[in-house]
């Protein structure tokens, strides 16, 4: 087996899954392509992409064996800009974690780069190639639609307490809570514009749902420190940085 | 619910339950619950109407308050202030750390001393020591003595400048006018004393202070500058010499170069700044600056935190804050290495640990199974407070803050148990991958890379790569660009020698120097100066009200 992630609890199951590209991510609701573009607010629904370069097929190129082997990405291959998506996951159960999204993604998607911080994280991606893979990451189980959010900048809240409807804090409240429909929508793009319709993005999922999938090791769900192998590892790699540095033989 | 530290500052920060997982947004009066905030905006109002250019309004941007604007407590004391209060230009106490440091110079007359009698025949007693004093004390601040018709500074402004001794040889130290010594033994207990005596010896040393003004209106570099021209002329006139004989030459390179110590060295061109400026301090420095060693000998944890307090501010809200990134200071997750009690918490527990574990400070092997054992105990205990109190958790709301606090107290712990400081800075690695691991989440780039690749050079000490803690600084490779760890580290390279009940960290001149009732700022209760720095009651030196139009 491929040592994805070590562990015997189900955050370390959910860990594997999720860099997993073998793992088949359950669906959990249905974003249009367009609802998709909206939310990332890079350009007008229907619009066309913007380039940076004419398409490969056009550009005279030397030769070169690592153009040769690398297959280019549709977005490359037809000159789109670079853009992004950004997410912000509450440490209260949100089903992706910050390291987590950066580990899957590596394993999941071609021609990204992706950055990781506690508060947030950022994958950058060729227009058409990121929009694929936000749909990815919006419809599948990396989102709830409470817990997680979708923030391209002013993105506090993940380790803030949750509101009275379970949501996390946003200063900009781009996700708000029909309190009619017991949905969540997004009123304004990632970046706090306020859309003219909001995108639906469906019911949250229920709280054992969450602790079900999440792969956040807390002590009110399952403790890191319960994972004896996960944490034996850890250390592992501790003891082996520093001794290599010194003497890998002998150890100090 | 146990008895946590940080839970009274929690309680008034918050009006929920420290426990509770919910709470309101979006209806707290967005900038108006801040008393502090509401001032800047009248402040600005004035200022924009006198100036005809806009200035402060808080409703231009992200839109401030709109979850609990909260207070702060200074760890260790009653006070609670606005964050505003702890930004470094908005709190007197913590530039005055950081200008008692930068006007500091330690300077040997020993050199001198020899020139004197072995090369000119003069006799250097306790009487002509304290005739240069006197002399070197009208000097220093900006006077003439060895030429006529000289300008000079007012000492009004400059009155924080004097220079003090202190020596090993305590028949010496009494026979010289108290009112230029450092008395070693008043000011240290006595067997730091006897300890810092004996690595003195018959040796006698200035503390030099040059005016707070000069090295806010020149650098760091200036200090040594200044104060070797000023004992140059001192040493001229108080010994009656020819202003161009030899031996001034030898007085001259003597306090310049040969028997200079320096807080901070010398950084290369790449950060372009002169000795006595913040990111040539040494952390070892850092922890002899502060004097809670002195005055809390039986409290480990409180003297390593002093240190955590001084580094936290000087080196992340000063030096890398601003000097460094060009930013504007830093402020909220520095000041969580020194507030509501948490980091206290944390490293209260791990001293208790390591007493239990192993029967005292200082008795576990200094070995990478201790690391392991009170690193990992440390962190698990850190880490279950945020999950077991969301108020604690959304009050280092920043995982950059929590990673620091984090690493701090398990690598102070790690330093009590080995009496060790590189042992401590392994456990502050270690730290760093469990929290990474638990929480799928650390601080952010520039933060966490060096916290991802310092364990290699821990324990390798070889040039460029490796150095033991008390001698590495902000300028150490991987650590230039660090916000959130050199206090922190600074307070690990204190901790064993708490533990041990050393004198010193690093430099036992350096802890004599700073041992001085004189310094505007007290080194040795640095949370409390910060605190009434933040409530605006602390007196600065080198203010220029003698100069300017009275209000």
């Amino acid at each position: 087996m491929v040592q994805i992630y070590p562990g015997t609890s189900q955050v370390a199951q959910n860990r594997r899954n999720f860099t997993n590209p073998e793992y088949e991510l359950d669906k959990l609701r249905e974003i249009s392509d367009e609802d998709v573009v909206k939310i990332l607010g890079h350009k007008a629904p229907g619009e066309e992409y913007k380039s940076v370069h004419p398409p490969l097929d056009e550009m005279d190129e030397p030769d070169d064996s690592v153009r040769e082997l690398v297959a280019p990405i549709d977005g490359a291959k037809a000159g789109d800009r670079i853009r992004y998506i950004q997410f912000v996951d509450s440490m209260y159960f949100a089903p992706a974690q910050p390291f987590l999204r950066a580990r899957s993604y590596l394993s999941r998607f071609r021609g990204i780069d992706t950055g990781t911080l506690s508060g947030r994280q950022v994958v950058e991606a060729r227009e058409r190639d990121l929009e694929k893979l936000s749909k990815t990451l919006l419809e599948t189980e990396y989102f709830d639609t409470a817990r997680t959010g979708i923030r391209g900048a002013g993105v506090h809240g993940h380790s803030l307490r949750l509101d009275e409807n379970g949501l996390m804090f946003d200063m900009l409240r781009r996700q708000v809570f029909n309190k009619e429909t017991g949905k969540v929508e997004m009123v304004k793009d990632q970046v706090g514009r306020e859309l003219d319709e909001p995108v639906v993005l469906g019911e949250p999922l229920d709280e054992e749902t969450l602790r079900a999938k999440t792969t956040i090791y807390r002590i009110d769900g399952e403790a890191y420190k319960d994972d004896v192998e996960a944490v034996k590892v850890c250390q592992r790699i501790h003891v082996s940085r520093s001794f290599g540095a010194f003497n890998p033989v002998t150890g100090w | 619910m146990a008895d946590k530290k940080f839970l009274d500052a929690m309680k008034k920060k918050f009006s929920e339950d420290p426990t509770e997982k919910t709470t309101q947004f979006y209806n707290m009066g967005g900038w108006t619950q801040s008393e502090k905030k509401t001032a800047f905006v009248n402040e600005g109002k004035e200022i924009a109407k006198k100036r005809g250019i806009p200035m402060y309004n808080p409703d231009i941007g992200t839109p401030l308050g709109q979850r609990a604007l909260m207070s702060y407590q200074l760890s260790t004391t009653d006070t609670f202030v606005e964050g505003d209060d702890l930004h470094f230009i908005n709190n007197a106490a913590i530039q005055q750390a950081w200008d008692d440091i930068r006007r500091t110079v330690i300077v040997g007359l020993n050199t001198a001393h020899n020139v004197l009698e072995k090369r000119l025949g003069i006799e250097v007693t306790p009487e002509t020591i304290t005739n240069y004093l006197e002399t070197v004390n009208h000097a220093m601040p900006g006077a003439a003595v060895v030429q006529e018709h000289m300008v000079e500074t007012d000492p009004l402004v400059v009155q924080d400048s004097y220079v003090k001794v202190f020596t090993g040889d305590d028949e010496l130290a009494d026979e010289i006018d108290s009112a230029f010594v450092l008395d070693i033994n008043k000011e240290f207990p006595e067997e730091q004393a006897e300890a810092l005596k004996a690595e003195v010896g018959g040796a006698i040393w200035q503390a030099v202070r040059i005016p707070s003004i000069v090295g806010r209106v020149c650098d760091g570099g200036n200090t040594s500058r200044w104060s070797a021209m000023q004992i140059g002329m001192s040493m001229i006139s108080a010994y009656n010499q020819c202003a161009g004989e030899g031996a001034t030459g030898d007085f001259a390179y003597a306090s310049k170069h040969a028997e200079v110590i320096h807080m901070g060295t010398y950084l290369p061109v790449r950060r372009a700044r002169a000795e006595n400026e913040l990111g040539g301090v040494p952390f070892g420095f850092m922890a002899d600056i502060c004097q809670a060693s002195r005055v809390s000998p039986d409290d480990p944890v409180k003297t390593s935190l002093e240190v955590v307090a001084l580094g936290a501010a000087l080196y992340d809200q000063i030096w890398l804050g601003s000097y460094m990134s060009g930013g504007v200071g830093f402020t909220q997750y520095a000041t969580a290495a020194y507030t509501d009690n948490v980091l206290d918490d944390f490293t209260y527990y791990g001293k208790d640990y390591v007493e239990d574990k192993y029967g005292g400070l200082t008795e576990a092997p200094n070995n990478m199974d201790t690391v392991l054992d009170v690193g990992t105990e440390v962190a698990f205990y850190a880490l279950e407070q945020y999950e077991e109190y969301p108020a604690l958790l959304e009050t280092h709301f920043g995982g950059s803050q929590r990673a620091s606090v984090i690493s701090a107290a398990a690598g102070c712990s790690t330093a009590f148990a080995t009496g060790n400081a590189q042992t401590g800075l392994s456990a502050w690695y270690l730290a760093m991958y469990l929290h990474k691991e638990q929480h799928s989440r650390l601080g952010f780039y520039g933060f966490d890379l060096q916290d991802q690749c310092g364990a290699a050079n821990v324990f390798s000490i070889r040039n460029d790569e490796g150095l033991p803690l008390e001698m590495r600084g902000p300028n150490y490779p991987n650590y230039a660009m660090n916000v959130g760890h050199q206090g922190e580290y600074a307070g690990i390279a204190q901790a064993p020698h708490a533990a041990r009940g050393d004198a010193w960290a690093f430099n036992p001149l350096v802890k004599i120097a700073f041992a001085d009732k004189n310094l505007v700022f007290d080194f040795s209760k640095v949370r409390e100066e910060f605190a009434k720095g933040a409530l605006r009651e602390f007196e600065p030196a080198g203010e220029r009200t003698a100069i300017t139009p009275a209000k």
